[in-house]
């Protein structure tokens, strides 16, 4: 009959002193947890806040941030959106944090490659930043001076080198993120070779006559040269 | 039929006969191969339920010349938008409907207004600064024309005589104004008969000779919401928000452009639209608000040419004004008479006295703060301000037309 009732009790033992390991650590998640929310919707209420009073939405609208946005179809303030970001990345952390206090060794594993890539994302992040201002900036400079020179497609010439640029960034983002990185490569080396032949057999077809006339005149004007005056000098 | 005669600084292109319409939109048809036309329309969801916008739809479902229609639409709710587009589906032409209350054009006017740029409250000024935006942002376009949505006696005609001075590339006008006469059982334009006609001749009685004057004296309709006008025009013109806006486009068109480059057609022989209340107690309504606004922006662009408004000078504009009204109305009272019109003298005596209170409000109001008359700004400045504007309106219009 104790055989019996240790059959019974013994399991209800282990799981009460698994529990008793267990409720601490699931206590300090929800505490966790918990401090992070509110820390969260601190730091964005903070952050947004900080990024009104520098007026960081004007120099969006200007750098041209806020046309990226809207072209992705996302309509809020870009102050408010880079808050609610930052707030879901917080949510993340805190929700990775509280869920490594359950020391559940799946769970250790699947923390530990999320922070890992942490830093990886960041850059992501900056080269994607860095490189959208810059794309502009060339953009910008390719169309004031083709329109300057007179070039009729001066826009089309600059919309078509920002859009490469952008690929290239984009191709560096992925990259970075280690998406498909060996696809990303392949894509991207097609996509860009594909252009420079393209550009390269029309530069070269197109410029059939014009390469025939400078070869041409440069052999008349050496031929002027080798010719012999004909005036006789005293 | 009118006569032929040519009065003022501008060109009147009178309606002489019965010239075709076929022919001229025939004619429209070639022309807009070179010069394509937008036609812009500011309106409000009301207008739809009413008989005049449906009515506007079914002529405009027959003309073939336009390149696109952008309608601003205001009071209008989401489901209220989808209805719009609906209605508006038979229109063979490319129709955009900007939703000027839909999350994404309210987020467009934010990102303006945060950038310094005040266009203003809701209304038919900032909905047509906006629309031209949109018409310059695609670029498709080298004439605007817009007409009010609350006209029913409209005719395809009328948009086809506003259109041709500016889409014809052989005539060299940059601006054309609509006129009509606004008569059905009794004469109606209270305010352009009795206070913008005689209100300009008192002036130019007081202060003498003044362009800008007789450029408005030009006018024989200078309150009518039917012009036409080049993409270049658009972009440098600042237009007022409230009422002033018609009087307030012309002293910007006067600003920028030599009178012999604008002109003003006869457009239609009837034309009928929704009437104002006098307001004679309530200068936040009604015509009294209207006539307020008008008289802020004539003192504002005279002062803006170097008229100087003393308290005198006012004084006097009133009993001036009043004897130009009163005479003005026996003038209208005979022709009421040879036409068999009716004719409320009383009726009119009390729009005078109105008029009257109205100039002196716009007077004070001018002393206390002459730049109170408000311009939105033109869109180069807006592009030097948020260089990226025209993708943004762009992407906002083609995300609500999904």
């Amino acid at each position: 009959m104790e055989d019996f009732l240790d059959l019974i009790l013994d399991p209800l033992t282990t799981l009460f002193s698994k529990f008793k390991v267990f409720f601490p650590n699931f206590l300090a998640m929800l505490v966790i947890l918990l401090v992070g929310i509110l820390l969260a919707y601190i730091i964005k209420h903070s952050l947004v806040k900080f990024l009104t009073a520098i007026k960081f939405d004007s120099w969006s609208d200007r750098m041209g941030f806020t046309k990226l946005m809207r072209k992705g179809d996302m309509w809020g303030k870009p102050s408010t959106i880079l808050g609610a970001i930052v707030f879901w990345l917080l949510i993340i952390v805190t929700l990775m944090s509280s869920m490594n206090a359950l020391q559940i060794p799946v769970i250790d594993n699947l923390v530990h490659e999320f922070f890992s890539y942490i830093p990886r994302l960041f850059s992501a992040a900056i080269i994607l930043i860095v490189g959208y201002v810059l794309s502009g900036f060339i953009s910008r400079g390719v169309l004031i001076a083709a329109a300057n020179s007179g070039f009729h497609y001066a826009k089309l010439l600059a919309d078509a080198i920002q859009t490469l640029l952008i690929v290239l960034i984009l191709a560096m983002v992925m990259e970075q993120l280690q998406i498909a990185p060996s696809i990303v490569l392949a894509a991207f080396t097609i996509i860009f070779g594909g252009i420079v032949i393209a550009l390269a057999i029309a530069f070269g077809v197109g410029g059939i006559d014009a390469a025939r006339r400078i070869i041409e005149k440069e052999s008349l004007d050496r031929q002027k040269d080798e010719t012999p005056d004909e005036i006789d000098h005293i | 039929m009118t006569d032929f005669y040519q009065t003022g600084v501008i060109t009147t292109l009178h309606q002489l006969g019965k010239p075709s319409l076929e022919r001229l939109e025939s004619e429209l048809h070639g022309f807009a191969k070179v010069r394509p036309i937008a036609l812009v329309l500011p309106a409000l969801y009301s207008e739809f339920e009413g008989p005049a916008m449906p009515g506007i739809i079914k002529e405009l479902a027959k003309v073939s010349y336009l390149n696109e229609i952008v309608l601003a639409l205001d009071n209008a709710s989401e489901s209220d938008f989808q209805r719009v587009r609906e209605m508006m589906a038979p229109i063979p032409t490319e129709v955009r409907i900007i939703h000027n209350k839909g999350k994404r054009i309210t987020e467009v006017y934010e990102t303006l207004a945060r950038n310094g740029l005040d266009v203003g409250i809701q209304g038919k000024g900032r909905s047509a600064w906006l629309s031209y935006g949109y018409v310059l942002a695609r670029g498709r376009s080298d004439v605007i024309a817009l007409h009010d949505c609350d006209i029913v006696t409209y005719n395809r005609e009328l948009l086809a005589r506003l259109c041709y001075p500016i889409a014809n590339p052989n005539l060299d006008y940059v601006f054309c104004k609509g006129f009509y006469s606004r008569v059905t059982n009794k004469m109606n334009g209270r305010v352009t008969r009795l206070l913008v006609t005689p209100l300009v001749r008192s002036l130019q009685q007081l202060v003498g000779p003044h362009k800008f004057l007789a450029f408005l004296d030009s006018f024989r309709y200078p309150l009518s919401g039917e012009f036409c006008m080049t993409t270049d025009l658009a972009r440098v013109n600042r237009i007022p928000w409230d009422w002033g806006l018609e009087v307030g486009s012309l002293a910007e068109v006067h600003r920028n452009y030599s009178p012999r480059r604008v002109c003003q057609v006869d457009i239609a022989t009837t034309y009928e639209h929704k009437h104002q209340i006098l307001s004679p107690d309530d200068a936040s309504k009604g015509l009294m608000k209207m006539a307020v606004d008008i008289c802020k922006s004539v003192f504002r662009t005279l002062a803006s040419e170097g008229v100087i408004f003393s308290d005198g000078l006012f004084k006097s504009l009133l009993v001036t004004y009043l004897r130009q009204a009163e005479d003005t109305l026996m003038k209208y009272e005979a022709d009421a008479m040879i036409n068999g019109l009716d004719f409320d003298r009383h009726e009119e005596a009390k729009a005078v006295e109105t008029f009257t209170r109205s100039i002196a409000m716009a007077a004070q109001v001018f002393e206390e703060n002459p730049m109170s008359t408000p311009l939105i700004p033109n869109w180069n400045r807006v592009i030097a301000a948020i260089p990226d504007i025209f993708e943004m309106l762009e992407a906002a219009v083609e995300e609500d037309s999904k």
